[in-house]
């Protein structure tokens, strides 16, 4: 700062666009800088990989789940259900307030609250609000059943093995 | 909003953008002095400083901006710092993988961290520069005595700050060097063995240790630092703002004499009741608003030719220059560097030589020479010395300009100091090799 | 002005570097190989819902999280070697290649798909192949990075290996190494390299010093039943090639090994990393306490002593790995060829018992075996007594000098570093033209007590021993002998033994010959390393008490020609200053430890005691 600033109203109309061009220019590269910062933040807080288990996960050969079996895996909440030559995986987690229920005759029911479901997980009682959901299943290429608990699909499509 | 009755619901609407604007700002943008003094003053950011400042001190050969760097590197340090809180764990298991993370999986972890390390360093750079500095020209003569002593107690706290940053990676070179720096502390007299049991939490580093430099360096340490700067900054506008030479102050020659309305710090400190009522009448007489333009310790007015011009925009631009090639200087380091990740800790296999970080290779140096006055005796002695310098060397002459000649003899010592440590420093990290033997880095 | 121009140009360079830093978090390379594996798995695609299914997935950190081996693992190689389970990939190039399957490993293989023994998910890869799980990156997932303590067993070699060791270290069969994690019976049949080297750990007396849990309980030198865990590869073959390679000072004996048995050494001792993931701390605990029940009774279990079993003994515990019998020689420690000529059953007993108590500083360790086996192999030992036959002086001197002294006679011979004190440097003309001949042929006759060098009396008749010793002079020494000149010095010390004049002495010691001699007097002064021959140790009872007063005087007033030893008339000693000094040492070996031809009394912790109480009182 070696000149004093002089008085805005004795600028000539040169130097006024000059920094008037200047400050766009730096208010570009800060505000620029300033959202990118902003954004990386996000990124940046938002996990990469997960320090659980992860969310897609195989679970063995179909041979491991004779057909009418109903097994609940419960540290993947998830219940792997064969019906003849069909698998899916149902979630166990209740879609009231998230509960592990428990695989029962007559389908699924929570031990916290109440709520009871059918074999599809549809619910038939107490206050859970939506049906259980059912997650992809797929053949991975090495033979093995994998579950992807991140795609949910319809209830009642089945995978045939 | 109850008492404009006539306004209809839709001139309302339209004037919202605008009113929520002024309630936020409450000047616009200033096209006059009263404007530029509004804005300093009903800011909450700008009005840390003051209305207007002296030529001198914006003068970037005489600041060189340190003290700004280091405050702007402090800044970068809470942001980054507090970012990495997120996926740092401090526990002995954990604290290494998570690093490992930050460099694999976290994305812009391993830049956050370069920047944090990088920041760190250059912080502790600053703040010995800033002293320099401030030493160099002269600036802690009176009335800065007392800022003189915050600046080298932040110093302090700033080493300690990195010192304690500097296990939290949990690599060979975090754990050895702690444990050398802690082992130079127990040598302090009496006290020395339970400083260091104190810190940490057990008899050796290890998982308590991790977790009290963590709470030092996340909570207690930046919570010290940031009290200290908020006074050191306020003492620095209560002092008179940065120093200057006696000429500056001299006002052209064909200036007014300035109409003084208190003379004499009693006021602007205010605490004694009866200098307070003395002042009354004097401010009832003329009644200025707070908006009375500052300059130097006492209340002035008058539209006085002096040498200060308006801390807006002409502060503030500077400011900001200072801090974005602040910012940018850490940006660019940390995209060309790594911060450094060694060996996971093996508290059975040191390394040979185990070296604590390079500001204190100095002490270690010293310390390889004699462990109590090398690692205590003469740093006691040389804090002690800087922190009682404003109150034996107290003639005011030299004030405001670098390698003053007046002040030879006190620039010569200060100049041999800095330069012994700095000559420690610099064989300690490159000359010193296994066993802490002399070696050749070429 | 100018500052609005620098501001405008420093918010610009602050945008573009984070723009740069922003741009390059989203282009990763295990992005690339992702998305290329999609695509090929999708022409390989059979069914729509396959395909379907792989058109869902988008690049993603895959991660194993294995649990249930010691702490948790976090295994993300699969992020890049995506393809490792798929079986359409095998032989496809790297990373998008299948995991070969292999029936060594357990895989089976049934109507056309094999099936893994070891599943990825159960077992994550770093448990096999090391590296870092964590990285993302090749250079620091696989280990190259030099900082990382586990690099890919076989694949990887750090920057800073020496070169010269980097092809050695390559290799799949280093993963053997971690097979023994688990596998952990001595017999298994899927490490084989671990079992050799199991067996080399033995075969060439590293137990003797070592310790390894469950193994050995060698004390010598470090435990290595964590080994493993501290040491990469290159360390452990440096180290066994050459153990003073990473540490100067180290006293271990480098043994005579080839690169094949280095390597299964090497693959054995990676192989150590304290627990094992098959052992529970129960199961290893209870292991513990059988071991030492086993131990105690085999002790106490006595087969009768016989020479045949001696011999037995011999080859079994490997003591060949260092000493000379017969045409088996380890290069490191005496030739044991005449030992029953040499010493008599008691000396031997005495030195299996604890070596140190006839030759103080020798390296040799002590073996815990049952008093029995000792006993069968000094008996074996014996059984020695055939004196040599060698006729003229070369022919003796290569037989039985040239191995400590060396072949030019310098005193570096293949024993030479293992030996203190070091065998003397017969070519050394200042020393050896200094001293009477009849000091030659008397230590050729009985030996020196406390060292090495053995009494030949009765393996070389005089006449030998003559010739041998002409040979020595002719050869090695050359110069004719000069006239010695005859220092005036006493038979015997004038000064008496008292308490007065050993304190004296040891104020006399601390003064002048701490520097070299040490302050405990054993000879590691702190200059000792640099000096050659070292300095004499003055504790060595053996040695100091086989001295006769004239010759400490002699040495000490005159100095040792050839030696770093002084002339201390030079530097003011005088002769009852001398004479305090040698009741100084004599008080530090007492009469009580005589020498060894006599009939010795082994020196308990007791004696011991009171000697080193004597020295500093």
């Amino acid at each position: 700062m070696k000149t004093p600033v002089k008085p805005a109203l004795e600028e000539s109309g040169d130097a006024m666009t000059r920094r008037r061009v200047l400050s766009w220019l730096s208010g570009f590269g800060l505000f620029g800088s300033l959202i990118i910062t902003a954004l990386s933040n996000l990124i940046f807080i938002k996990p990469r990989a997960t320090y659980g288990q992860p969310n897609r996960f195989s679970i063995g050969k179909p041979e491991d789940f004779p057909p009418g079996a109903r097994v609940s895996l419960d540290t993947r909440r998830v219940c792997i259900v064969r019906d003849g030559d069909k698998v899916a995986a149902i979630s166990t987690t209740c879609t009231h307030l998230g509960c592990i229920i428990s695989v029962s005759e007559t389908g699924f029911s929570c031990p916290c609250h109440g709520s009871r479901y059918d074999q599809d997980g549809n619910v038939t009682g107490g206050p859970a609000p939506r049906a259980l959901p059912w997650f992809q299943v797929s053949l991975a290429p090495n033979g093995e059943i994998e579950v992807d608990k991140d795609t949910e699909i319809e209830a009642g499509n089945y995978l045939r093995v | 909003m109850s008492n404009q009755t006539t306004t209809s619901p839709w001139k309302t609407l339209v004037a919202l953008p605008e009113n929520i604007w002024r309630s936020i700002f409450r000047n616009p943008l200033p096209s006059s002095d009263l404007g530029r003094a509004s804005t300093s003053f009903t800011n909450f950011f700008l009005h840390l400083h003051p209305v207007k400042v002296h030529r001198n001190s914006l003068k970037a050969t005489f600041t060189l901006g340190l003290g700004l760097i280091s405050f702007f590197l402090f800044f970068i340090l809470v942001v980054t710092g507090i970012l990495l809180m997120f996926y740092y764990v401090p526990s002995t298991t954990q604290a290494y993988d998570r690093m490992l993370d930050l460099r694999g999986t976290v994305a812009f972890g391993i830049f956050l961290r370069n920047m944090h390390r990088w920041a760190a360093h250059g912080m502790v750079a600053a703040v010995f520069l800033h002293m320099c500095r401030v030493f160099l020209t002269g600036s802690y003569k009176p009335p800065r005595e007392f800022n003189w002593v915050l600046g080298m107690l932040l110093l302090l706290v700033t080493l300690f700050m990195s010192f304690t940053g500097y296990l939290l990676p949990w690599d060979q070179l975090a754990f050895w060097a702690i444990t050398v720096g802690t082992s130079i502390a127990s040598y302090a007299p009496l006290v020395g063995k339970d400083v260091k049991f104190i810190l940490l939490g057990d008899s050796t580093v290890g998982q308590e240790a991790l977790l009290r430099f963590y709470v030092l360096h996340v909570a207690v340490l930046p919570a010290v630092l940031s009290l200290l700067v908020a006074i050191h900054f306020w003492r620095i506008r209560k002092d008179g703002g940065l120093s200057r030479p006696a000429e500056e102050d001299a006002l052209p020659a064909d200036a007014p004499a300035p109409v003084e309305v208190i003379s004499g710090p009693a006021v602007v400190m205010a605490t004694s009741a009866a200098a307070a009522a003395a002042a009354q009448p004097v401010l009832q007489k003329r009644q200025y608003g707070i908006q009375g333009l500052v300059r130097g310790p006492f209340t002035k007015v008058g539209n006085v030719p002096d040498r200060s011009v308006f801390a807006w925009p002409n502060l503030f631009m500077a400011e900001l220059v200072v801090f974005l090639i602040t910012v940018a200087g850490v940006l660019l380091v940390s995209l060309l560097f790594n911060a450094p990740l060694e060996e996971p800790v093996n508290v059975m296999h040191p390394p040979n030589p185990a070296k604590a970080p390079w500001y204190f290779l100095g002490l270690q140096e010293q310390v390889s020479y004699s462990a109590f006055w090398g690692g205590v005796g003469i740093p006691t002695i040389e804090v002690l010395l800087l922190l009682i310098v404003p109150y034996i060397d107290r003639k005011i002459v030299g004030v405001g300009r670098w390698f003053a000649q007046e002040r030879l003899l006190a620039n010569f010592l200060f100049l041999t100091f800095v330069i012994v440590n700095v000559i420690l420093i610099i064989v300690g990290t490159f000359f010193r090799g296994p066993n802490w033997e002399f070696v050749s880095p070429w | 002005m100018s500052t609005r121009v620098t501001l405008a140009v420093v918010s610009f360079v602050v945008l573009i570097v984070h723009g740069i830093v922003f741009y390059d978090q989203f282009f990763n390379r295990w992005e690339k190989h992702q998305t290329a594996y999609f695509e090929q798995a999708r022409s390989l695609a059979k069914t729509d819902a396959e395909k379907h299914a792989l058109d869902e997935r988008g690049p993603r950190i895959e991660q194993i999280i294995v649990t249930q081996f010691g702490e948790s693992r976090v295994d993300r190689c699969a992020t890049c070697h995506i393809a490792s389970d798929d079986p359409r990939f095998q032989g496809h190039a790297d990373p998008l290649r299948t995991h070969p399957y292999s029936a060594a490993l357990g895989d089976v293989e049934r109507n056309g798909h094999w099936e893994r023994r070891h599943k990825f998910t159960d077992f994550g890869c770093t448990i096999c192949h090391d590296g870092q799980g964590r990285g993302l990156e090749t250079f620091y997932a696989h280990g190259e990075d030099a900082f990382w303590p586990d690099p890919m067993l076989g694949y990887v070699t750090q920057a800073n290996w020496h070169a010269e060791f980097k092809a050695k270290l390559t290799g799949k069969e280093y993963m053997q190494a971690n097979c023994a994690q688990c596998h952990t019976e001595d017999n298994f049949a899927g490490a084989p390299l671990v079992q050799r080297g199991r067996q080399l750990f033995f075969e060439k007396a590293c137990y003797g010093c070592h310790r390894i849990e469950g193994l050995s309980n060698g004390t010598l030198g470090p435990d290595l039943s964590e080994v493993g865990k501290k040491f990469k590869v290159n360390y452990l073959w440096e180290h066994t090639v050459n153990p003073r390679s990473f540490q100067p000072t180290s006293f271990m004996p480098k043994f005579d090994l080839t690169d094949d048995e280095i390597k299964a050494l090497t693959v054995f001792l990676k192989s150590r990393r304290g627990i094992n993931f098959a052992e529970t701390s129960l199961g290893q605990y209870r292991a513990r306490l059988q071991h030492t029940k086993a131990e105690e009774t085999s002790k106490t279990q006595s087969s009768t002593p016989s020479a045949v079993r001696g011999e037995q003994l011999i080859s079994e515990r490997s003591c060949t790995a260092c000493h000379k019998l017969g045409d088996r020689d380890g290069h490191i420690a005496p030739d044991l060829s005449y030992e029953g000529l040499i010493r008599d059953e008691d000396w031997m007993m005495a030195h299996f018992r604890e070596p140190k108590s006839r030759i103080p500083d020798s390296i040799m360790p002590v073996f815990g075996f049952a008093e029995a086996d000792f006993h069968s192999i000094s008996s074996y030992l014996k059984t020695r007594s055939t004196p040599a036959s060698f006729k003229t002086g070369e022919e003796i001197y290569k037989n039985l000098c040239a191995r400590c002294h060396g072949e030019k006679g310098d005193g570096k011979g293949v024993t030479y570093l293992y030996l203190d004190p070091a065998p003397r440097d017969l070519a050394k003309v200042a020393f050896m033209n200094s001293k009477p001949e009849d000091r030659f042929s008397q230590a050729l006759k009985t030996g020196v007590s406390g060292t090495s060098m053995p009494p030949w009396e009765r393996v070389l008749t005089e006449e030998q021993r003559r010739a041998v010793l002409t040979f020595v002079f002719q050869t090695f020494v050359k110069e004719p002998r000069p006239e010695l000149k005859a220092h005036r010095v006493p038979e015997q010390n004038p000064v008496a033994f008292s308490g007065d004049s050993v304190h004296r002495g040891e104020q006399i010691f601390l003064q002048r010959c701490t520097g070299c001699h040490g302050r405990k007097a054993d000879g590691k002064g702190p200059n000792s390393l640099d000096i050659s021959p070292r300095p004499r140790n003055l504790r060595n009872s053996f040695f100091v008490n086989s001295v006769p007063d004239k010759r400490f005087f002699d040495s000490i007033l005159y100095g040792v020609q050839g030696t770093a030893m002084p002339s201390w008339i030079d530097y003011g000693l005088t002769q009852n200053d001398v004479g305090d000094l040698i009741n100084f040492v004599r008080s530090m070996n007492p009469q009580k430890v005589s020498p060894p031809s006599e009939k010795a009394p082994t020196l308990t912790s007791q004696v011991k005691q009171e000697v080193l109480c004597q020295g500093c009182k």
